[in-house]
């Protein structure tokens, strides 16, 4: 059966905080926009536990913040399906097709703000340990560890916020990273007020070891040589991400790291395509950046469509 | 009856419930960890205690959210 075509003024790819921002722009701008995520409305910051750096708020949970800004959204009629998955992308036409498992979407503009996944680790008997030793979600799974040795990998502010949620679990808790901390001096410094807590850096995880379940971790110290084995439970990988431009990377020009090149007015080189978020080549990625950049991209995609419409009318 | 096993914090949970509501599917939530016995139960379902895990029978099981599984699983 041939699927419904449906014309929509805006589609964004990606629910996170670009997404959602650009939603409300295009939305109070009386556009109709839909917004389109094939993993958890929020993004990444769906699995956070605790969010200290986005201004308005001294902590909150990243699944509450996504969601207020999901019904902010919502409330200036965007909508937010997350549950009929992309399937292809035609960005170069006019009007740019989305097609979905259930429709084809005939946007004016459309947004890309789909964000990155997790790196995953990079050893061969990782895949063996799936859920079975190896997480990437704290949230989701750190009640498995009750009272148990839990390592994260990784140095970054996501890597040492999920080890400081983690500790509330692990008896011991180990940070391994390749190189130097990156994450900021106030975070680090509330984990190693924790207890059980050892930080092992210029460290490289050289292998996994466990019957069924990881068991320990094989770990060399670049600095000094040593190779030795430690008792882990379970590895939670925060080791970076990877730009998510599977759908589209064809069609539209990737930058150095892989990521969307576009200025800071998120135009890309497709006329009525632009990209926000972590998806675009940018210094700083943040969720205060990713705010902006959603703000920039629906106010834009707004006045592409005005462009249209007037080159319609001349 | 359709049963959840979950815990509080965890998008993959409320993203299964979600998709049960917007299916219209009634279910019933059994948070592990507030439950020693549901805990037990979810255990012996799916061998684990890894969640979201969905059941319709106690046997056939749904892990994580995966919409193609749970469709079959009951009959979407």
């Amino acid at each position: 059966m041939d699927k419904k075509r449906i014309q929509k003024d805006v589609v964004i790819v990606g629910a996170g905080m670009a997404g959602l921002t650009a939603a409300i722009y295009a939305g109070r701008a009386n556009r109709k926009v839909l917004v389109l995520e094939n993993s958890l409305v929020g993004g990444q910051i769906a699995n956070t536990a605790g969010i200290e750096n986005y201004p308005g708020f001294l902590s909150v949970a990243g699944g509450d913040l996504m969601g207020v800004v999901q019904q902010q959204a919502e409330k200036y009629g965007a909508t937010v399906d997350e549950f009929d998955n992309i399937e292809r992308l035609e960005l170069t036409s006019q009007p740019k097709l989305v097609e979905t498992e259930s429709a084809i979407y005939e946007a004016k503009a459309v947004i890309l703000a789909s964000g990155m996944n997790r790196r995953k680790l990079p050893l061969p008997e990782a895949p063996r340990y799936d859920d079975k030793g190896i997480h990437y979600c704290e949230l989701c799974d750190g009640h498995l560890y009750q009272n148990k040795i839990i390592a994260v990998a990784g140095g970054g502010n996501a890597a040492i916020d999920a080890a400081y949620y983690l500790t509330k679990y692990a008896k011991k808790l180990y940070v391994i990273h390749r190189s130097q901390l990156r994450a900021d001096k106030t975070s680090v410094d509330r984990l190693l007020e924790k207890p059980n807590v050892e930080i092992l850096l210029e460290t490289d995880i050289v292998g996994l070891e466990g019957e069924g379940h990881l068991e320990r971790v094989r770990i060399h110290d670049k600095a000094t040589g040593e190779d030795r084995t430690i008792p882990v439970d379970g590895i939670f990988v925060n080791i970076g991400v990877i730009p998510n431009t599977e759908l589209f990377k064809n069609q539209i020009t990737l930058g150095p790291t892989g990521r969307i090149e576009s200025g800071e007015d998120c135009r890309t080189n497709i006329p009525g395509v632009f990209a926000a978020g972590d998806i675009r080549e940018k210094e700083i990625r943040q969720l205060t950046t990713a705010a902006s950049d959603g703000t920039t991209a629906g106010i834009h995609a707004d006045e592409f469509i005005q462009s249209l419409s007037r080159k319609e009318s001349v | 009856m359709v049963k959840v096993y979950s815990i509080t914090q965890c998008p993959w949970c409320d993203k299964v419930k979600k998709y049960l509501k917007s299916k219209g599917v009634e279910y019933e939530e059994h948070n592990i960890e507030n439950s020693e016995e549901d805990l037990a139960e979810c255990k012996r379902i799916s061998g684990d205690t890894i969640v979201p895990v969905t059941t319709v029978n106690g046997k056939d099981y749904v892990v994580s959210f995966d919409k193609a599984k749970l469709d079959a699983l009951l009959g979407l």
